[in-house]
């Protein structure tokens, strides 16, 4: 009896037992599935019209930022402008490129890399082309339109590659993540394949739907449009045909593992033909576009002097944010950060502005490069002097340049407009910074030791007394110790003015001076120089000295390339021309000079200083492949002198 | 230190009630079972001896009849033939006409002579003294006679007196404690010891899920004492490193709060995300930081879990090793308080030297012009000589920063009250805490709020267990942690930060109020072109207030199903853990002066405000100090535990789990999701007569983090165990080798935290839908914003378990009985590392790393572990122990570039290794560099005096080819400790050492840096670097530099350093006041004790606290003297 019962609750309790385990874990599955449904994967971003747009946006956000003074090598790692190294160190920028400047380069962790972030760029491109096609609520004409932004940017990106790294593999399709090990090996493609591949993009873009215009300026304003393509492929075709990727004998042992040469070594004309179409094409569509040459607006309520006109048209054609000059402006990179770093203080009220140090400064060389009023090199110039170092006293007649009564050199007098827009200097007028009536009295520079934007410790004030006046937008105004107000514009990666010397250059290359297309190729320099206010290149050779070089290829070269780095100074430009062209050797030969900072007296100061000497060899025209990827994938080759 | 003494006599009354309530119970129930005998005797005896007539009956009717056998001898011979007669009819009938009388007694008959009435009372009366283990005597014990109702309880002095015969068996027993059976045999005085009832018995051993017999444990499981781990310091895992066989762990810092120790059972052996131990506190998973704020007073057992066996019930997550902590239950018997009063004085151990200023702006004059010869010089002459010559130290300051924000010690304060006992049906344990931990930074008496550490934690235990039924026990567990921490606005470590970079010369640390400024109601503090920092501004400007609260709530049930089947259990225990934490800062912003203009004939100045500060606090919160966590955690389990025929010993065990962990403000969707683990488990042991044993375990485990199809990991592991002493042929030598036993481990353990906590969801992608960092700007104005789009990770669903396979050999021996040695060797072997794909190029533009379990790793290692106690007198013990513990581990599987160069392989180097440039020497000059090997270390120009390393590869450049292996692992792999104790009469005395070896670490050269960010310069710098006048090519500093100069800072040779060290880790001297003058203050005990920790080291560095490596200008580790007093009352 006893025994029964307890059997009996022994089958009970053994039922509850199991009972309960079964039932735990009856509900296994469901308590680990945590996940709610609706968690974001990458197929929402194609859903809906609204979340594509945030995917092309993440399209653009790989734009190079142009012009940043720590990011964009063309700015401070060339010789056209110079800051302190890191040994004063503060804070700010980064100073990869300054190190780029000095040499200092390294295939460990190369400086201002961009391999990562432009490669994964071409992948969000990829992935934007694979799937626009899916989003169910976009318009045709605007997918056709996002299709071809995307194709430019996916060309922009694979071009910025080739001009940092020459010859780079093409990402054509995304492979997928979880592709073998070997096929993630890519090769380099040849050089001529990119330039062809990324034409071939900017072709397909531009007969898409990219718009002439940007439909609504104040949403859009900074997309690609059809100019902006031209312009681009202008570029890449003048890239293409420029002696570093046309016929370059120092790169012809770059070869990939399997023997296919990386660079074309004979020389192909044609490329600059195509060059020439391309630019024609371009400026055509800029006209249609209403693209045109700046000149500032003068209304009767204006009244300044025509010098002051004549700067001003100079100095907005890149600071005035869309102005009529600017075909591409990069708006992921804007200027303000570039303006705090180089502005001048100009009022001594406010000398201990702590916001305001003025680091990034123009060596002297730059300051000889512009010309004389007269539209011709310093040392062309027959009229001229040969001593620019002698001291001179400002007088009434420049005064909207140097300030009366103030002495300073030969070389800051008479000089061609673009260098008093270009340029501030000790004893140079500085027009705007609140001070906007030309007749009264304006703001100038003093920098010599002790004054308001002289050097005050190293590290604090210019280092070379040049200031970048191009960079800073004429209302800039330092109001108090701590307030300065800075005019904001994005960065101009394609003026007017560049796409028309990129023509003439085109022309003088594929045919010489004297060819079909020379009447063209003169109205194009001149319409440059006639905004700068000077007079056209076969006046000014013929007058102004004793070797009209126009004439024959070489000398047009020069004058073009020369015309080149002054209208385009430091935008950025001449970092990868002096590459493109071949001449950067050369250059880099003058070293970088300061004035004597650390002088009270104009006869101590204006002695020209050597901050440091610049080197450039075979192995300095390309990024060295960060070492670590090649060990990672052997099919890549590292450049040469790396 | 103030405590209520008259509350305590109180408390004393209220004790003695119970204890008298609780004796008198007992003497009623001793006189229950007095009743007569009704057994009948059929008996036919003819000239028998009355002995062997008296053994017959006792056979017949099983009832002892207990006389002296003088009375009786062989002439005493009766006759007789009874049929069902009562027994003592009977034995009347037997002792007729003799001088006999019987008595009956509960069962048994006693026999007397009845001319011996009056009995010599030393021949028949034992007398003896009761105490407890500690030698404290017992009154009101009860003693009674085995097999009668005969009992006494013994005095106020623990002694008694009981009637007994010599052959008598005497059964001694208290209420708390474990009974006693003594055979008298003939003694006539027997003093007893009395062992408290507790959970920590000598022989049963803290496992997964429940205690085992320790003789039948086959798993690797470390047990420590838990006296071994008080230690003078709020933190508990700074007591773990050498007093625990297995544990290989380190301190880095020493402020108070961030000071928790690093440990690891058995060294780390993945390079996946988690390497810490699982912790469980009464079985439920917390923080190291828990684990750091535990009492160790509180404390019942201490367990590290080693193999797999002993894991193996944890599978999912027991890989790195388990640390299980039990808490203290109440037991049954009056109420025991105990208290413990601590109060310490800490000081850093090693105190960095830093250059003189003058010797620091002559050198950075130096390191300007040796790099640069046209450079500006910072300081002027003049500046340094009248600085020399100690001029207005206005003008000319000279800050000894250190002195100015840091004490020389501070003190700290610790109190712990218990109080425990209980009935019958209920017992408890309650414990609080207080520890108060202060910082060594001044405080600036013109601020009224106080910017030092300064932490306060309370923490209040109640474990509380019922029994509901007889067969039905709830135990109810409730801690609560709160901890109040001000201190500076950023932390300890950063003021150590600041202080070391900041210039001391420049500047004053502030003004004095001057003529001008008289007005001013702020601190004028000094600053140069208010570019500088200023630490003592920092330091005082405000403070950091944070809170941290932690409950938990323990309910658990446990059901003995012996009804059923006899050795069944049920047990079931569901926890609920909250913890919460914020902070808010509240700072002004200073105003900073610099001198304006200064008159150096009368040495007057004038000061200039350089900045706006604000005179009012202003206030921000710490959003990363926020945290909150909810987690719930649910165990049931069934037990089964029984002897069959005394030699077949069988358990088996089952568990089920489940816990869910959710954070609050994580930031991000997939990390707001609920972290779930499920579990089944099982254990099943088999052990033959003591000698043999098996056990099988498994772990069957779920994540949430894994896809469907990887989502459960079955983990299996078996032992087996021999103990060969044991054997009948051991019989021989077991006085000498009195434990020896051999046992082997083998099985898989899982880890389910193998990427870092931010990639949870493998199988899914992850993708940020508004990522700032993609943002894109467009319009006219420039306002046209939208973000991008970023894919964080990429799905892979095939992402499992990370699985290790452990292996364990132990040997065990104990010698003497005194001695006892554990040996172990282990070695362990880790699969599915999750690792990211090192081979995909960057050319495949991926956003996030691509990842699988493709890492292999091993380690092995052995850890020993040596014992040996000796009480020599009553009055004088000894004990000593040692711990060793060493594991290395190396990389067995790593996805990696395809190298040029075998050394750059991480295959077959330890987990830990660091790789780096050999450094050769200094370069002579600049010319030698310029014709050696290009090193292409940094992206700084190098020359004479910077490191010359060596080209390994013989390529004609230094590069990243060139890094070698250098040194030890970063993390010891030798770990050891040992330390004795002695007791002479109330004193005793212990010390214990630690030591580390086979670690190497890295001075840091960029913080180290001089002038760099204004580092200050480290005396062994400027007393030793290489300089144009001194080419010094093997001086501890290259050439100085005003900024860091990369060739110099790169990992190398050059700033590797040993890491070893050995350490008096602790000394304590004690004193228990003897035990009649405790009573006298009502105390049962009383013990005042003073010590030290930290007090020396032995290490081949000087610079700081080699403990502390690389972080060495940190908050510096603590030297700790203490004082302290222990109190119990009964």
């Amino acid at each position: 009896m006893n025994k029964n019962k307890n059997k009996h609750m022994r089958q009970i309790w053994i039922i509850r037992v199991l009972a309960l385990i079964a039932m735990m874990f009856n509900s296994c599955s469901d308590y680990l599935d945590v996940v709610p449904e609706g968690v974001a994967t990458i197929d929402m971003a194609f859903n809906q019209r609204d979340e594509t747009l945030k995917y092309l946006y993440t399209c653009y956000s790989y734009m190079p930022r142009n012009g940043n003074p720590g990011s964009d090598p063309a700015i401070l790692g060339s010789d056209e402008l110079c800051t302190y190294d890191d040994h004063y160190n503060f804070g700010g920028f980064d100073l990869s490129s300054v190190k780029i400047a000095r040499g200092l380069q390294n295939t460990t962790s190369p400086l201002l890399d961009m391999w990562g972030s432009l490669y994964q760029g071409i992948r969000d491109c990829n992935i934007f082309l694979e799937n626009v096609v899916k989003v169910p609520d976009l318009p045709d004409w605007e997918r056709k339109q996002w299709i071809g932004e995307v194709k430019f940017l996916k060309a922009y990106y694979h071009f910025y590659l080739v001009q940092m790294y020459g010859p780079v593999p093409i990402v054509r399709e995304n492979l997928p993540i979880d592709v073998s090990v070997f096929d993630v090996k890519v090769f380099r493609d040849p050089a001529d394949s990119c330039f062809n591949y990324i034409v071939q993009l900017i072709d397909e873009a531009a007969d898409g739907g990219l718009p002439l215009n940007v439909m609504d300026p104040a949403k859009e304003l900074g997309r690609i449009t059809i100019p902006i393509a031209l312009s681009l492929k202008a570029k890449v075709l003048m890239t293409a045909a420029s002696p570093l990727f046309n016929g370059n004998n120092d790169q012809a042992t770059l070869q990939n593992r399997d023997g296919t040469r990386l660079f074309n070594s004979t020389n192909d004309l044609s490329k600059w033909n195509k060059a020439v179409v391309a630019c024609k094409e371009a400026i055509a569509v800029c006209d249609q576009a209403g693209l045109e040459l700046y000149y500032y607006p003068t209304s009767a309520l204006t009244d300044l002097t025509d010098t002051t006109i004549t700067q001003m048209s100079l100095r907005n054609a890149f600071c005035e944010r869309w102005e009529s000059e600017i075909i591409w402006a990069n708006t992921q990179s804007l200027s303000a950060e570039i303006q705090q770093y180089t502005a001048p203080k100009l009022n001594p009220e406010f000398r201990d502005a702590p916001g305001i140090r003025s680091i990034i400064s123009a060596p002297l060389k730059i300051a000889k490069l512009f010309y004389t009023h007269h539209g011709v090199p310093i040392a062309e110039d027959k009229t001229r002097s040969t001593d620019i170092y002698a001291l001179r006293t400002g007088g009434i007649d420049e005064k909207l340049y140097i300030k009366s009564g103030l002495t300073t050199v030969d070389m800051h007098f008479d000089r061609e407009p673009r260098f008093y827009a270009s340029l501030g200097f000790d004893g140079g007028i500085w027009y705007g910074a609140g001070k906007t009536d030309d007749k009264e009295e304006l703001w100038h520079i003093a920098a010599k030791k002790g004054e308001v934007d002289g050097q005050w410790a190293p590290g604090v004030g210019t280092i070379s007394g040049y200031f970048c006046k191009k960079y800073l937008h004429f209302n800039n105004t330092l109001s108090s110790l701590s307030s300065y107000s800075i005019t904001d514009y994005p960065w101009p990666i394609i003026r007017v003015s560049d796409l028309y010397l990129m023509y003439a250059e085109a022309i003088n290359e594929a045919e010489g001076p004297n060819g079909a297309n020379q009447a063209e190729m003169f109205k194009y320099i001149d319409l440059v120089r006639a905004r700068a206010g000077l007079e056209s290149v076969r006046d000014s050779w013929d007058k102004y000295t004793n070797n009209p070089k126009y004439s024959s290829q070489t000398g047009m070269r020069q004058i073009i390339q020369r015309e080149r780095l002054i209208e385009l100074a430091f935008e950025g430009q001449r970092f990868w021309d002096i590459r493109r062209w071949k001449t950067a050797p050369e250059i880099y030969k003058e070293p970088i000079e300061s004035w004597s900072l650390g002088q009270y007296k104009a006869a101590d100061y204006y002695r020209p200083l050597v901050l440091y000497s610049q080197t450039f060899g075979v192995k300095d025209y390309f990024w060295p492949i960060r070492n670590s990827d090649i060990i990672n994938n052997r099919n890549l080759v590292q450049n040469i002198g790396w | 230190m103030d405590l209520n003494l008259r509350k305590f006599s109180l408390w004393y009354k209220f004790l003695r009630v119970m204890k008298l309530t609780t004796f008198i119970l007992l003497v009623f129930s001793l006189h229950i079972s007095a009743s007569g005998l009704s057994q009948n005797v059929t008996l036919a005896v003819k000239n028998m001896s009355v002995q062997k007539v008296l053994k017959q009956i006792s056979r017949q009717t099983g009832v002892s009849i207990i006389y002296n056998e003088s009375y009786f001898d062989e002439t005493d011979r009766v006759t007789f033939q009874v049929d069902h007669m009562p027994i003592e009819d009977v034995l009347n009938l037997c002792l007729e006409g003799n001088d006999y009388s019987h008595v009956i007694d509960n069962g048994m008959i006693l026999i007397r002579k009845n001319n011996d009435l009056q009995p010599k009372q030393e021949d028949k009366f034992i007398k003896g003294k009761v105490t407890d283990n500690e030698n404290k005597p017992l009154p009101g014990a009860t003693i009674t006679v085995v097999g009668t109702t005969r009992g006494v309880i013994t005095d106020n002095d623990g002694t008694y007196s009981i009637e007994a015969g010599p052959r008598d068996k005497l059964v001694f027993s208290f209420i708390g404690m474990e009974s006693l059976i003594i055979d008298i045999n003939n003694q006539k005085v027997i003093n007893v010891k009395l062992i408290e009832k507790s959970e920590e018995l000598e022989d049963v051993t803290v496992v997964a899920f429940g205690k085992q017999k320790k003789e039948s444990v086959i798993g690797s499981i470390t047990t420590v004492k838990p006296a071994e781990l008080k230690v003078p310091s709020s933190n508990l895992t700074t007591a773990l490193s050498g007093r625990v066989a297995g544990i290989i762990s380190y301190q880095r810092s020493g402020e108070p709060g961030q000071d928790n120790a690093d440990f690891f059972v058995r060294g780390i052996t993945t390079f996946g995300t988690n390497t810490n131990p699982l912790i469980l506190i009464d079985g439920v998973e917390l923080s190291s930081t828990d684990l750091a704020r535990l009492q160790p007073d509180d404390i019942a057992s201490f367990s590290i879990m080693k193999d797999a066996t002993a894991t193996a019930l944890y599978g999912a997550r027991g890989a790195n090793g388990v640390i299980l902590v039990t808490t203290k239950q109440g037991v049954e018997g009056p109420a025991k308080i105990s208290v413990r009063l601590e109060n310490s004085f800490s000081m850093p151990t090693t105190d960095i030297e830093f250059a003189d200023p003058v010797t620091y702006m002559r050198l950075q004059n130096e390191a300007i012009l040796t790099r640069d010869p046209g450079g500006q010089l910072l300081y002027s002459q003049e500046k340094i000589e009248n600085t020399e010559a100690g001029m207005d130290p206005i003008m000319y300051p000279a800050n000894d920063w250190k002195e100015m924000l840091f004490k020389n010690y501070t003190m700290n304060q610790r109190a712990n009250l218990s109080v425990s006992g209980g009935g019958a049906v209920a017992r408890y344990y309650v414990a609080a805490a207080f520890n108060r931990d202060n910082g060594i930074l001044k405080v600036d008496k013109r601020n009224n709020f106080n910017n030092n550490i300064a932490i306060n934690n309370y923490n209040l235990r109640a474990n509380v267990d019922v029994d509901i039924f007889k067969a039905t026990e709830m135990i109810v567990r409730l801690n609560a942690d709160f901890e109040d921490y001000s201190g500076p606005i950023s932390g300890g470590a950063e003021m150590y930060n600041l202080m070391v970079h900041s210039n001391p010369v420049l500047f004053p640390a502030y003004y004095p109020t001057d003529e001008d400024h008289q007005y001013v109601k702020h601190i004028m503090f000094g600053n140069y072109e208010n570019s500088y920092i200023n630490p003592y501004a920092q330091m005082i400007r405000g403070y950091k207030d944070k809170s941290r609260s932690q409950m938990l709530a323990q309910v658990e049930l446990k059901q003995d199903l012996s009804a059923i089947t006899k050795g069944l259990s049920l047990r079931g225990m569901a926890s609920i853990t909250r913890l919460s934490q914020f902070s808010v800062t509240r700072a002004y912003q200073p105003f900073y002066y610099e001198i304006g203009s200064y008159n150096r004939q009368t040495g007057d100045y004038m000061l200039t405000q350089t900045n706006t500060g604000t005179e009012y606090l202003g206030y921000s919160e710490v959003p990363s100090d926020r945290v909150m966590n909810s987690t719930f955690y649910f165990e049931g389990m069934a037990n089964y535990d029984r002897e069959f025929k005394e030699k077949h010993s069988v358990s088996g065990l089952l568990v089920f789990i489940a816990r869910q962990s959710m954070d609050g403000n994580t930031g991000s969707l997939q990390l707001s999701l609920p972290s779930r683990n499920l579990g089944l488990s099982g254990r099943a042991t088999y052990s033959y007569d003591h000698r043999y044993f098996g056990e099988f375990n498994f772990g069957y485990n779920g994540t949430e983090r894994f896809d469907k199809n990887h989502r459960f990991g079955f983990f299996p592991s078996a032992g087996v165990a021999w103990s060969v002493s044991n054997e009948k042929f051991w019989a021989p030598i077991k006085t000498v080798v009195s434990n020896l036993k051999l046992r082997y481990s083998y099985g898989l353990i899982g880890n389910d935290q193998i990427g870092s906590r931010l990639d949870r969801f493998y199988y899914l992608s992850e993708v940020n839908m508004n990522d700032g960092g993609k943002a894109a700007r467009f319009g006219q104005d420039l306002n046209e914003v939208l973000n991008g789009v970023t894919v964080n990770r990429y799905a892979n669903p095939t992402i499992t378990w990370e699985t290790s396979v452990k292996q364990n050999f132990a040997l065990e021996v104990g010698l003497w009985n005194d001695f006892s040695i554990v040996a172990e060797y282990f070695t362990e072997y880790r699969k599915n590392i999750l690792m990211s794909r090192a081979v995909i190029p960057r050319t495949m533009g991926l956003s996030a790393a691509v990842r699988s379990n493709v890492g292999e790793a091993s380690g092995k290692g052995t850890d020993i572990s040596i014992e040996y106690q000796k009480s020599w007198t009553n009055d004088f013990w000894t004990s000593f122990r040692g711990n060793f513990t060493y594991a290395t581990s190396k990389y067995e599987v790593y996805e990696e570039p395809q190298y040029d160069e075998v050394w750059r392989s991480r295959i077959g180097r330890s987990l830990n290794q660091q790789y780096g440039y050999i450094a050769e020497r200094l370069f002579v000059d600049d010319n030698e560099a310029q014709n050696s090997p290009v090193q292409e270390v940094g992206i700084d120009l190098y020359g004479g005096g910077d490191i010359k390393y060596t080209d390994i590869n013989k390529d004609g450049k230094i590069n990243e080819s060139d890094r070698v292996p250098i040194g030890n692992p970063t993390v010891p792999e030798m770990v050891y400790g040992f330390g004795f104790s002695v007791g002479y009469k109330g004193i005793d005395f212990s010390a214990f050492f630690q030591g580390v070896a086979n670690e190497s670490f890295w001075i840091n050269a960029s913080t180290t840096s001089p002038f760099n960010g204004n580092t200050q310069l480290l005396k062994v710098y400027a007393d030793s670097y290489w300089s144009e006048e001194h080419r010094n090519i093997y001086a501890t500093w290259p050439r100085l530099s005003p900024t860091i100069n990369s060739n110099n800072v790169a990992t190398s040779t050059w700033f590797m350093r040993d890491g070893s060290f050995l350490r008096l880790k602790q000394v304590e001297v004690g004193y228990t006041l003897p035990r009649s003058w405790s009573e006298k203050m009502h105390m049962s005990n009383f013990r005042l004790y003073v010590g030290g920790n930290n007090l020396l080291l032995f290490s081949k560095f000087k610079l700081w606290d080699v403990e502390m490596a690389g972080e060495g200008l940190g908050y510096p580790i603590q030297k700790v003297f203490n004082a302290g007093l222990n109190i119990s009352f009964n």
